[in-house]
């Protein structure tokens, strides 16, 4: 199909003005209000605290205008743009929430009062009533308990959950906690962008579980296991209708072609951090950061038998003298930084331990010497190539930082002992282990995408880190690595280019 | 049973003097982490048969240790050097973790010992995007093997993943009419390192399901599931000469 010049041309006028008027705090260009219409132009770029994030769109520009993604479908104002904001990664940075709540004195449908609030039950007018949204970027997910399957079967798990604490009102009372059938977590928005590769399926099998890949109730074809942080839905199709059910509060079922054309856009866009203000373009001197690459790579290869995660920086490693000269020596300093810190990624190793996904069932040991690119191993994106449930121990005690805003979770296994924890252990989020029912998968957390970090912090599913050194420091101690403060940065540096 | 016997005779008195090249070692042990470095995965597993008061090196199992829980060990002594971490080489060997035999976690240093570097080897598959190549026919009624652990159903990462990956590829060229997969269990018991050690009876039905569940997944073809206590050795090379390894198993029969 041929498009005429004149109409490709409008959208990347308007791509540079939202570029040049983006600056941070910048109300409205960028912020996507739900249903305003906009045109999605192919190329979109947002500055960050560290330098621009780029989003491309393949197939042309995107008339928002009457699009189920960005028009609120249900009675609460909210579309799916709203929590997935192309200047924050298509994810929704706790800055972004707190400059919403300052600019709409928090009257945007963002902080509706079933998801957008700590609870509920508390008075919506209060700033404090949002405060995990606000300090961490948290949406209140509701989920049944028991747990059921995707097709409603009810699941029996092997565990029993007791409330230990709750600090919002939302696993207590009449209406909420596992007494009342359900059960409150609160959880990052994840990237929706660079999709294809989350849904691709490298190998057969889910070694973590010891299986073969479930299958797609749609399609018939293995799922990648890599949606959600407790894979609670498999495919885009179960994702949405989850979605549009709880977080737009939309009562009816999603026609084919809403489903069709919200497929549409997720397989479309890709994010990336394009500059850094202290390095420059990621992708000059050889480096090949950036959106474009991510777009049109072969998606879910391995890192380890193929290109290796994150050797888009590998030009930097050694930049020729020529080229150097001509860089500002702390952009140069900066690139070899990043080149360090995908290696310091790749192969700085340490003793991992206890990371149920990892250390068990599976039989790695435990201990395993290995790296961040172990479970981060697919090139482009560092997900996980099989489905990534892993127990990092962001959510689980005593791994967890306390996070006394949170609620706590005593878990008493009925069957086998969990294999690191023992009979009875304390979590603010059993993560898969609410999916699957067991008490083994309890704490594992979906590895997420790792593009586009700069634009979307804290980071973790529950916002432990508030920043990339955050996440950094979070290795450090549960596993005891030991990094220089030269790795430190390097890693930091690395990640804030992703 | 007769086989089993025979072969625990074999092994029993070797296992009281300096164990000859080949033969079989069977005891239980709380295995020792060495904190080896060269690169990932290089670590060093160890074990002390406490009968003997050898230690052996035991890394080179598929199914590694977990230093909180005992190990159920079973190898063949090599002639290897000690080289590597510190201790002579079983290979091939299995360690079973015991999750109901709590152990204190122990951590050696590296002491000089190297470890192995990781090399991709031996039995692992492709990404799906490698087409496999088709089986030569003509097919007719075969039977496919997968081990397991001790007591337990879980599908060993690099070893069952290969072995079905290579049954489901000859199945999907082969379209038998339906299959029939058998789960077995270890359940005589047996004395290993003065403990009294047998299977659970249930763990054939969950080794049955486990694998039927799991081919339900990979082809088209109708699967039956049988499960039977007590297992017979047998001499299938998959299982590495190890008689324990060959028991702990699930058949798929392939029928037409
Ligand atoms: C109120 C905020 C909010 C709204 C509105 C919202 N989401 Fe989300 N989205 C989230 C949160 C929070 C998660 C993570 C949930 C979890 O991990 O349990 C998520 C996760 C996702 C994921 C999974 C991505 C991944 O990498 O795992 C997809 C896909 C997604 N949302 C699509 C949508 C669609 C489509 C809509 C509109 C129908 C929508 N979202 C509306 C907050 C929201
Ligand atoms: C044992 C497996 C494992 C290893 C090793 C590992 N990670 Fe992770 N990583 C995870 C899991 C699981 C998550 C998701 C946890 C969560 O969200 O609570 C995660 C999440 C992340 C995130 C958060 C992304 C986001 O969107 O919030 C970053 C960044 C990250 N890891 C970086 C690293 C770095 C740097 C290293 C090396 C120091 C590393 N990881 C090593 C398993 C691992």
């Amino acid at each position: 199909m041929r498009v005429p010049v004149r109409r490709l041309l409008l959208p990347l006028a308007a791509l540079c003005a939202f570029a040049a008027a983006g600056a941070r705090g910048d109300g409205y260009d960028r912020w996507w209000e739900p249903g305003e219409g906009r045109t999605f132009p192919v190329q979109l770029d947002y500055p960050n605290d560290q330098g621009t994030l780029r989003l491309l769109l393949t197939g042309g520009p995107l008339e928002t205008k009457g699009h189920p993604f960005f028009e609120p479908l249900g009675p609460n104002g909210r579309a799916c743009i709203t929590c997935h904001q192309p200047a924050d990664s298509m994810s929704l940075s706790a800055q972004t929430a707190r400059e919403r709540w300052d600019t709409t004195q928090g009257e945007d449908p963002l902080f509706a009062a079933s998801d957008g609030s700590n609870c509920p039950t508390l008075p919506q007018g209060d700033r404090a009533s949002h405060s995990l949204l606000l300090k961490r970027g948290l949406f209140r997910i509701q989920l049944p308990w028991p747990t059921r399957e995707w097709n409603g079967k009810p699941i029996v798990p092997d565990f029993r959950i007791e409330v230990v604490r709750d600090p919002n009102g939302c696993n207590s009372g009449p209406k909420y906690g596992p007494a009342a059938g359900n059960l409150s977590v609160y959880r990052r928005p994840r990237p929706l962008a660079n999709m294809k590769y989350l849904l691709a399926v490298g190998f057969p099998f889910d070694p973590k579980q010891g299986y073969a890949l479930p299958l797609d109730p749609d399609t018939h074809k293995p799922m990648s296991g890599n949606l959600m942080a407790d894979n609670r839905t498999g495919n885009l199709r179960l994702q949405m209708e989850d979605a549009s059910s709880t977080h737009l509060a939309f009562a009816r079922r999603l026609t084919r072609e809403q489903i069709d054309r919200i497929t549409d856009f997720e397989m479309r866009i890709f994010a990336a951090q394009q500059t850094s203000n202290r390095g420059g373009a990621v992708d000059t001197l050889g480096a090949r950061g950036g959106p474009a690459k991510l777009r049109d790579s072969e998606p879910g290869q391995l890192g380890s038998i193929g290109e290796p995660v994150w050797s888009e920086f590998a030009a930097w490693e050694h930049i020729p003298p020529a080229d150097a000269a001509r860089l500002k020596p702390e952009e140069l300093a900066f690139r070899q930084s990043v080149a360090r810190g995908a290696k310091v990624f790749r192969d700085k190793t340490f003793l991992i331990t206890d990371s149920a996904g990892i250390n068990s069932r599976i039989g790695f040991g435990n201990p395993v010497r290995n790296s961040c690119v172990f479970c981060h191993n697919m090139t482009q994106m560092g997900n996980d190539v099989a489905p990534g449930q892993v127990d990092l121990g962001t959510t689980t005690m005593p791994f967890a930082d306390p996070m006394p805003d949170l609620p706590l979770f005593r878990i008493t296994c009925l069957k086998a002992p969990h294999p690191h924890y023992g009979r009875v252990f304390y979590t603010m989020d059993p993560g898969f282990g609410l999916t699957s029912g067991r008490c083994a998968d309890v704490g594992k957390i979906t590895l997420q995408s790792m593009r586009g970090l700069s634009a979307r912090a804290p980071y973790f599913s529950n916002g432990l880190a508030k920043d990339l050194r955050g996440v950094v420091d979070y290795y450090d101690r549960r596993y005891n690595i030991g990094y220089t403060e030269q790795e430190k940065q390097d890693l930091v540096n690395l990640m804030s280019v992703l | 049973m007769k086989t089993i016997a025979a072969l625990l005779m074999l092994a029993a008195p070797m296992a009281a003097q300096a164990q000859e090249t080949g033969s079989l070692v069977r005891f239980v042990a709380c295995p020792t982490y060495r904190d080896a470095d060269s690169g990932r995965k290089s670590g060093c597993w160890l074990a002390d048969d406490r009968a003997t008061g050898r230690r052996w090196d035991v890394s080179l199992s598929p199914y590694k240790p977990d230093w909180n829980f005992a190990v159920l060990v079973e190898g063949r002594v090599t002639d290897a050097k000690p080289d590597a971490c510190g201790a002579p080489v079983l290979d091939p060997v299995r360690t079973s973790r015991l999750l109901d035999q709590p152990c204190v976690r122990h951590m050696l240093p590296a002491e000089g010992y190297p470890g192995r570097r990781y090399k991709l080897q031996g039995r692992y598959i492709d990404p799906l995007s490698v087409p496999r190549a088709v089986p030569p026919g003509p097919y007719a009624e075969r039977t496919f093997p997968v081990y397991f652990e001790f007591d337990n159903d879980f599908l060993i990462y690099q070893y069952d993943d290969y072995l079905l990956d290579k049954a489901v590829t000859w199945i999907r060229a082969a379209k038998p009419k339906k299959l029939v997969v058998t789960g077995f269990a270890a359940t005589v018991p047996e004395m290993v390192s003065g403990q009294r050690i047998a299977e659970r009876p249930e763990v054939a039905r969950e080794r049955a399901e486990t694998i039927a569940e799991t081919l339900r997944r990979l082809v088209e073809v109708p699967v039956e599931v049988k499960w039977q206590a007590g297992s017979q050795p047998t001499a299938e090379p998959d299982a590495d000469r190890l008689p324990g390894q060959s028991q702990r198993r699930a058949e798929i029969r392939a029928l037409f």
